[in-house]
C-alpha cells in the first residue's frame, strides 16, 4: 500500500507533530491547574476535528462544511452508550431496550463512535462524493443542516435540543492525548497511501487523474469515510470532556471556527491543519487572558470586553492577507537535513 | 468601570489559587459576562450583588464578609466548564451559574463533582436541580410550567376562558416547559376546552400558515396560550393581531418588559406572570423600594422581573447558611430543603428533598392594555405541579 | 380560496426576501468568485445603524424616527457604503486568493463585524418600529394579506427588473457582466477593474439593506443574528440556481420559499418540526440531479 522509503521519509512529521502534542499536555501537568488542563483538553479535541477535516478536505479540495455533523453523530453515541440505564430511560425514551441497557467506558464509546460516524460517512458519501467544487460544499452544508434538524426534533432518540446529561466525565488529559495522537498518525498514513495520493491528483488535475484511471468519486468516498470516522470519535471525546451534548453544540459555530482553523494553518498539509489549532488556540487563549486583566505592577491592564472575537477576526484576515495559503503553506514539519530534499515534492493547490 | 470591577476580581481569583476554606466565605459567579447570554445573566447577577452588598453592610454572613469570585463562561458551553472549575479553584462555597439551564450546566456539573452547592440564577427548567445536574444543585428561578399553569387557571376563574388554543414556539425548552404546565392544568378545569394546537420556530419571519388555522377555526379562542419567548414572540404578537385576531393573549415570564412594546403599538389583551413588578405598581411596597435602589447601583431601572431571581437566590442560601452555622455543603442543602414556604421579597419559596425548584409560586398577573402594562391580579396555583409530571 | 391564496403570498414573500439575499450573494460571486460569508452580518448591521449604540434594553432610535422617503434611501446608503467598505479594506488583497481563503476571510470579516455589533449594543434583541403602517393586512379576494409582504413582492420584481435593465441597457452593466464572464480579457479590453468590483459590492450592499428593512418592519425587532438564516437559504439558493447565474439565483430562492411554505402547510403536526430536514433533502437532490444549477451562466461551465 504504501512503500516503506515513502513512510520513512514522511515520518518524521507526524512524530514531530506528536511530540508538539506532547509538550502541550506536559505543560497542561506542569501548570496543574483545572481550568487550564480543560483548555488543552479543548485544544486536543479540536486537533482531532481540524485533522479529520484536513483528510478530506486538504486532500480532495473541496470544501466540506458537513464534517461536524459526523462529529454530532458520534457527540450523541457517547450518550447513547454510557449514560447508566435509568437516566437514559428519563431523558431519551425511545431508544431500544439492548441500546438502554448498554453502558460502556467512555474508549468503547469513542470507537463506537467512530464506527457510526463512518457508516453514516459511507452513505451520505456515495450520494454526494460525485459532486464537485461548490455544489459538494453546499450539499455537505445540506448534509449538516439535515443532521442538525433531525437531532433537534427527534424527542424519544436525542431529547431534541435538551440537554443530554449523565455522561461520564473525563477530565483527564492523556485520553485525548492519545486520540489526538492516533488521528495525527492516521491521518499522515492515509495521506501517503495510493488512495491519499490518487485523491491529490484528482484534486490537481482531474481530467489528467481521470484519463490514469482514478475513480475520484472512490477515492473521495474512502476520504471521506476516514475523515467521518476520526470526526465521529472527536465527537464522542467531546461529549466526555463537558458531561453533556446537544446538536446546536454541532452546528454552524464550530465549523466555521474549525474550517477557519484548517485554511488559516494552511490546508495542504498536515501540519498546517496541526499548527493552525495550536496557534489559533494560544492566540485566543492569550487574547481572553488579555480580556480578564494583566496585572502590571500595580495597574491592571485589560481589553474592553468582546474585543477578543473582534481582535481574532483581523488577525485570521490579516494572517490570511499575507499568506494566503496559510501558515504553513503547503509545506509540512520535517527535520532540517530532509528539507533540501522535499523542494522537488509534490506541489500543492494551486494558489 | 462595571468592568473594571469585573476585571479586578477576576484577577484576584487568578491570583489567589486556594481550596475553599473557612476562613472566608466565596461566592463564586461563573456566568457570562460577554456573548449571547450576557444580556440576561448580567441584570440578575447585579441583583444578586445588590443583596450580597446589603448582607455585608448589615455585619456580614456568620460574622465574615462575603467575598465574590468572577469567571466568564462567554456563552459557551466548553468555557463554562473551565469558568466553573476557576471558580471553584478560587476557593468558591457555592457556584451561581448562568440563567439557561443548557449554558449554566457545565459549570453547575464541575460545582457537583467538586461537592459544592450550585444554583442557576433564573433557570426555569425542571432540568436546573437535582434531575439535570446532582442533589446539591438548586435554581433561583420559579418552573415555566408553573408559569403556563398559572395563566390558563387564572384565565378561567377570573376572565371566564373557556376555549383555548396553544402555540407553542419549539425553539427552547423553556417553551416546552410552559406549555407543558398549561396542557397539565387545562384537563382539571371543567368544561375548558382546546381547540387547536399548532407549532413554529422562534427564527421564522412568518407565522401566517399559522394564523390562517386559528382564523379558520368557526369562532375566535377565549385565549390563546402563547408558549414563546423573545425575539420571535414580537414577531408572532404582532402578525396575531395584525390578522384581527383579538383573543387573550396569555403568555409566559419571558415577554416580560416595556421595552419591546413600541413595536406592537396599542396593544391590548395581553397577560404575563411575573414575580415582581417593574413598572412600579408592585403590591409589596418593598419592591419598588428594590427597584429604586437597582437604578441606582446599575444606572437604569429593571428591564424585565428576571432581575429578581438574583436577589432571591442570595437571600435564601445566606439565611440556609446562617441556619446551618457553616458553608458546608451538606449541612447548606439540608437547611434549604427544609424551606416551606419561605417568606423573600418576590414571593414564598420551597425546596424539598425532592425538587430544589419552584412547581407552586405566588404570581403577579400583569396586563398590557392600549400598550401599557400594569399588575392587575395576583395568583398562585391551587396545587403545587406533581415531579413526575414534570419529567415527562 | 381564500387559504391558497395565502399560501401562494406567504410562499412568493418568503421567496422574494431569499431571492433577495441570494441576488446580492450572487452578485458578488459573479464578479469575484467570492462567497460572502459577511454579507448576513452586514445585514444586522443595516438595521442596528438606526439606532444610537446602547447596551440598554430599550433601543435609542436615532434615525429610525425619519420620515420613510428619507429613512429609506438613508439605510441603502448605509448598507452600500459598508460593503464598498468592506471591499476596499479586506477583499481587495484576495483577489488572487484561492476560493477557501476567501471564503474563510469573509467569515472572519463577517465575524468581526458581528462581534463589534455585539460590544456595542449587547445581544438583548432590540424593539423597533420599523414603518409599521406596512403590517396592516389588506384583503385580497378573501385572504389577508400583510401589506408589507405584498410591498416585499413588489419590491424585489422592482429590483430584479432594474437590475436586468441595468446590467443589459447600461456601459456599467455591460462591464459587470463581461468581468463577471472573463475578468482579464475584460481588463485588457479597458474596462476598470475595480470600479466594477466597487459597483458589484455597492449593489449587494443596497440589496442586504433593503432585506433589513423588510425584516426589521416584518419582526419589529434588531437582533445581531437576523441576517444569519436568510443568508444561509440564500447561500443554498445562489448555489442551486447556478453560480453566477443571477437570474437562477432568483428563481432557486422563490422555489426554496416555496418549498418550505408548502412544507409548513401540508405536513403533518408531528412532523412540522422536521420541515427543514425535507428542505434540506430536497436541496441534496436537487444538487445530485443538476450539479450545475438550475440555470447556468455562460463562462462558467467547467471547459477540458
Amino acid at each position: 500500500m504504501m512503500s516503506p522509503s515513502v513512510a520513512r521519509r514522511t515520518i518524521a512529521t507526524p512524530v514531530l507533530l506528536g511530540l508538539l502534542l506532547i509538550a502541550f499536555a506536559l505543560v497542561a501537568v506542569a501548570v496543574g491547574s483545572k481550568p487550564f488542563n480543560q483548555t488543552v483538553i479543548d485544544i486536543f479535541l479540536k486537533v482531532i476535528f481540524v485533522v479529520g477535516l484536513w483528510v478530506f478536505v486538504g486532500n480532495s479540495g473541496v470544501i466540506s462544511f458537513g464534517h461536524i455533523a459526523f462529529a454530532c453523530l458520534g457527540g450523541y453515541v457517547a450518550a447513547w452508550t454510557t449514560i447508566k440505564p435509568m437516566m437514559k430511560g428519563m431523558s431519551m425514551p425511545g431508544l431500544p431496550d439492548w441500546l438502554m441497557q448498554t453502558e460502556i467506558p467512555y474508549w468503547g464509546s469513542a470507537m463506537v463512535a467512530a464506527g457510526w460516524a463512518a457508516l453514516w460517512a459511507l452513505i451520505f458519501g456515495s450520494v454526494l462524493m460525485r459532486l464537485s467544487g461548490i455544489a459538494a460544499s453546499i450539499a455537505t452544508f445540506a448534509m449538516l443542516a439535515m443532521v442538525n434538524s433531525i437531532y433537534s426534533n427527534w424527542e424519544s432518540v436525542t431529547a431534541a435540543t435538551s440537554s443530554v446529561v449523565g455522561i461520564p466525565i473525563v477530565r483527564s488529559i492523556w485520553p485525548y492525548l492519545v486520540a489526538a495522537l492516533i488521528s495525527v498518525f492516521a491521518a499522515w498514513a492515509y495521506g501517503i497511501s495510493r488512495h491519499g495520493l490518487a485523491l491529490r491528483a484528482a484534486r490537481d488535475e482531474p481530467t489528467a487523474a481521470a484519463a490514469s484511471g482514478i475513480d475520484i468519486p472512490r477515492a473521495r468516498l474512502i476520504a471521506f469515510v476516514i475523515s467521518g470516522a476520526i470526526m465521529g470519535m472527536g465527537g464522542a471525546l467531546y461529549s466526555h470532556s463537558i458531561g453533556i451534548v446537544t446538536p446546536d453544540t454541532f452546528y454552524l459555530g464550530l465549523t466555521f471556527i474549525t474550517l477557519s482553523m484548517l485554511v488559516v494553518g494552511g490546508m495542504g498539509s498536515l501540519s498546517g491543519a496541526v499548527l493552525g489549532v495550536l496557534i489559533l488556540s494560544t492566540l485566543i487563549q492569550t487574547l481572553r487572558r488579555l480580556e480578564a486583566g494583566v496585572q502590571v505592577g500595580e495597574i491592571t491592564l485589560a481589553l474592553p470586553g468582546g474585543v477578543q472575537e473582534i481582535a481574532l477576526g483581523a488577525v485570521m484576515i490579516l494572517i490570511l492577507m499575507f499568506r494566503p495559503a496559510g501558515i504553513m503553506g503547503n509545506k509540512d514539519l520535517s527535520l532540517p537535513q530532509r528539507a533540501a530534499l522535499e523542494t522537488r515534492g509534490p506541489t500543492g493547490p494551486r494558489t | 468601570m462595571k468592568r473594571l470591577m469585573t476585571a479586578l476580581a477576576a484577577t484576584t481569583c487568578l491570583t489567589a489559587p486556594a481550596l475553599a476554606d473557612d476562613e472566608r466565605i466565596v461566592v463564586g459567579f461563573a456566568t457570562a459576562e460577554t456573548g449571547f447570554m450576557q444580556a440576561y445573566d448580567k441584570p440578575a447577577q447585579d441583583a444578586a450583588m445588590i443583596r450580597i452588598a446589603e448582607i455585608n453592610a448589615a455585619g456580614g454572613l456568620l460574622g465574615k464578609q462575603i467575598e465574590v469570585v468572577n469567571a466568564d463562561t462567554k456563552t459557551d458551553r466548553a468555557e463554562g466548564a473551565k469558568a466553573g472549575l476557576t471558580v471553584i479553584d478560587a476557593g468558591a462555597d457555592m457556584v451561581v451559574v448562568s440563567c439557561d439551564y443548557d449554558f449554566g450546566s457545565p459549570a453547575a456539573l464541575a460545582a457537583e463533582s467538586a461537592g459544592l452547592p450550585s444554583f442557576f440564577l433564573c433557570a426555569e427548567s425542571i432540568k436546573a436541580g437535582i434531575q439535570g445536574v446532582g442533589p446539591n444543585s438548586f435554581s433561583a428561578s420559579v418552573l415555566a410550567a408553573v408559569q403556563g399553569a398559572t395563566m390558563a387557571e387564572w384565565a378561567y376563574n377570573k376572565k371566564g376562558a373557556r376555549t383555548f388554543y396553544r402555540l407553542l414556539d419549539t425553539w427552547t425548552e423553556y417553551n416546552k416547559g410552559i406549555c407543558d404546565g398549561f396542557d397539565w392544568m387545562l384537563p382539571q378545569l371543567a368544561d375548558a376546552k382546546l381547540v387547536g394546537e399548532d407549532t413554529f420556530l422562534n427564527e421564522d419571519a412568518s407565522i401566517a400558515a399559522q394564523i390562517t388555522r386559528i382564523k379558520a377555526l368557526p369562532e375566535e379562542p377565549d385565549a390563546i396560550m402563547l408558549c414563546t419567548m423573545m425575539p420571535g414572540a414580537v414577531s408572532a404578537i404582532k402578525q396575531i393581531r395584525a390578522a384581527g385576531i383579538n383573543s387573550m393573549i396569555l403568555n409566559g415570564s419571558g415577554v416580560d418588559g416595556s421595552y419591546w412594546l413600541s413595536a406592537v403599538p396599542d396593544l391590548s389583551n395581553f397577560f404575563v406572570p411575573v414575580q415582581g413588578s417593574i413598572y412600579g405598581d408592585d403590591p409589596n411596597p418593598d419592591v419598588t423600594a428594590f427597584n429604586a435602589k437597582y437604578k441606582e447601583v446599575t444606572g437604569g431601572d429593571p428591564s424585565t422581573q428576571y432581575v429578581y431571581p438574583g436577589y432571591v437566590m442570595i437571600d435564601v442560601w445566606a439565611k440556609a447558611v446562617e441556619r446551618a452555622g457553616t458553608t458546608e455543603t451538606a449541612a447548606v442543602v439540608a437547611e434549604l430543603e427544609k424551606m416551606n414556604a419561605e417568606p423573600t421579597l418576590f414571593g414564598p419559596r420551597t425546596f424539598t428533598s425532592e425538587i430544589h425548584h419552584q412547581n407552586r409560586a405566588r404570581y403577579l398577573i400583569v396586563e398590557t392594555n392600549a400598550g401599557k402594562p400594569g399588575v392587575v391580579d395576583e395568583w398562585t396555583i391551587s396545587e403545587a405541579i406533581p415531579v413526575a409530571e414534570l419529567m415527562k | 380560496m381564500g387559504s391558497l391564496l395565502q399560501v401562494l403570498f406567504d410562499a412568493l414573500s418568503l421567496g422574494s426576501l431569499y431571492a433577495l439575499g441570494a441576488l446580492g450573494i450572487a452578485l458578488i460571486f459573479g464578479v469575484m468568485r467570492l462567497v460572502n460569508f459577511a454579507h448576513g452580518d452586514v445585514i444586522a448591521a443595516c438595521v442596528f445603524a438606526l439606532l444610537w449604540p446602547s447596551v440598554d434594553a430599550v433601543a435609542i432610535i436615532f434615525a429610525g424616527n425619519l420620515p420613510w422617503y428619507l429613512l429609506v434611501p438613508f439605510v441603502l446608503a448605509i448598507g452600500a457604503a459598508l460593503s464598498v467598505a468592506c471591499e476596499a479594506l479586506v477583499f481587495r488583497r484576495f483577489r488572487r486568493a484561492n476560493p477557501a481563503t476567501m471564503m474563510i476571510a469573509s467569515f472572519a470579516l463577517g465575524f468581526v463585524i458581528r462581534y463589534f455589533l455585539l460590544m456595542l449594543f449587547s445581544s438583548r434583541p432590540k424593539s423597533i418600529s420599523l414603518l409599521p403602517a406596512l403590517s396592516q393586512p389588506v384583503e385580497i379576494l378573501g385572504a389577508r394579506i400583510p401589506l408589507l409582504q405584498l410591498i416585499t413582492i413588489a419590491v424585489t420584481m422592482a429590483v430584479l427588473f432594474g437590475l436586468t435593465a441595468f446590467l443589459r441597457r447600461t456601459r456599467f452593466g455591460l462591464e459587470m457582466r463581461a468581468a463577471a464572464e472573463n475578468f482579464t480579457m475584460a481588463r485588457m479590453l479597458g474596462v476598470r477593474a475595480n470600479r466594477v468590483i466597487m459597483g458589484a459590492f455597492a449593489l449587494s450592499g443596497a440589496l442586504a439593506a433593503a432585506i433589513a428593512l423588510i425584516l426589521g418592519s416584518q419582526t419589529g425587532t434588531a437582533n445581531i443574528m437576523m441576517g444569519a438564516s436568510v443568508m444561509l437559504m440564500a447561500f443554498i439558493a445562489t448555489v442551486i440556481g447556478g453560480m453566477g447565474s443571477l437570474a437562477g439565483a432568483v428563481l432557486a430562492g422563490f422555489l426554496l420559499g416555496a418549498v418550505a411554505t408548502v412544507m409548513q402547510v401540508i405536513l403533518p403536526p408531528d412532523a412540522r418540526a422536521f420541515r427543514d430536514a425535507f428542505v434540506y433533502g430536497a436541496v441534496i437532490l436537487v444538487l445530485i440531479f443538476r450539479p450545475q444549477g438550475l440555470l447556468s451562466a455562460r463562462g462558467t461551465r467547467e471547459r477540458v
